[in-house]
């Protein structure tokens, strides 16, 4: 968890999102479940190896930041790569769905990852970030259970 | 076809849940029961531990996970240091799950500005708009 920079132009997180909402978009309309799980490793890329080698950071990187201009403005990785693990764990269940046969599933699974990549590319609203007291309000049994 | 609907179905409620969501952000809130409050302090001891002696405590709940809580935290020290009797406090709740549930705070930052009695005043969502929250501190401060 500790590769990649800790602090990131927040233009690229904004990017990476609007380029996952074409992706999810494409895979609701498709049911095309591989594209699905090609968006669930860029996901687990982000999360668990950083933003230093996540695809859509690279794409950002390469061809859109030299033609934006330099920011001083840093934006913290921790709640980005939060956000890209909650990504990675409704693309997984999606592709199982779609995989298996059981398509509401994968549509209902997509569907939530799409709402909160497009509310993040449009309104910078981390979901994945603010939700995370909510997830852990509604998940401490399980945990307190393995203590 | 069905991956169509859902597909415009999302980004509609997304769209309304984003403007919602930003007509509500930085907004200070006073609840009715918070005016309803006496005197007495309701609030956890984990909350009355960290407030200022006298004026105003703005007390920050905060978790690890959350950009805008810096923003926040900026914000509000800069206030706060500039203010007469105000204070600015922060808490992160990453750990302690159960305290966000006894204080009713789904999300972070969420910030309560705290009267000297332990008396909760107000609470805002999001990060602050600064004139606003500074307009509604105003009568509670001397």
């Amino acid at each position: 968890m500790s590769a990649g920079p800790s602090r990131v132009d927040p233009r690229g997180p904004r990017f990476a999102a609007w380029v996952t909402t074409a992706v999810l978009a494409v895979v609701l309309v498709t049911g095309w479940w591989p594209l699905l799980a090609a968006q669930a490793v860029v996901f687990a890329i982000g999360a668990f190896a950083g933003f230093g080698v996540a695809p859509y950071s690279i794409l950002y990187r390469t061809f859109v930041a030299p033609r934006l201009g330099p920011t001083d403005e840093r934006e913290d990785t921790a709640p980005l790569r939060f956000a890209q693990g909650v990504g990675f764990g409704f693309a997984v269940v999606g592709v199982l769905g779609y995989a298996t046969g059981l398509t509401a599933l994968g549509t209902v699974a997509t569907a939530f990852a799409l709402a909160a990549a497009f509310l993040n590319a449009a309104f910078a609203f981390c979901l994945g970030c603010e939700t995370y007291l909510l997830i852990r309000r509604f998940t401490p049994t399980k945990e307190r259970a393995l203590r | 076809m069905t991956g169509v609907l859902v597909l415009v179905g999302t980004l509609v409620l997304a769209t309304v849940a984003g403007l919602v969501m930003r007509s509500r952000n930085g907004r200070v809130r006073t609840t009715a029961a918070t005016v309803a409050t006496v005197a007495t302090s309701d609030l956890p001891a984990d909350i009355t531990s960290v407030l200022a002696p006298g004026g105003v405590t703005l007390v920050q709940l905060s978790t690890t996970f959350c950009a805008p809580c810096r923003h926040t935290r900026v914000l509000l020290s800069d206030l706060a240091s500039r203010t007469d009797g105000l204070h600015h406090t922060e808490l992160d709740l990453t750990e302690r799950p159960e305290l966000a549930k006894e204080l009713a705070v789904l999300r972070t930052p969420t910030t309560l500005a705290v009267d000297r009695s332990g008396t909760e005043i107000l609470r805002v969502g999001g990060v602050p708009r600064r004139d606003e929250l500074l307009a509604a501190l105003q009568p509670h401060l001397t």
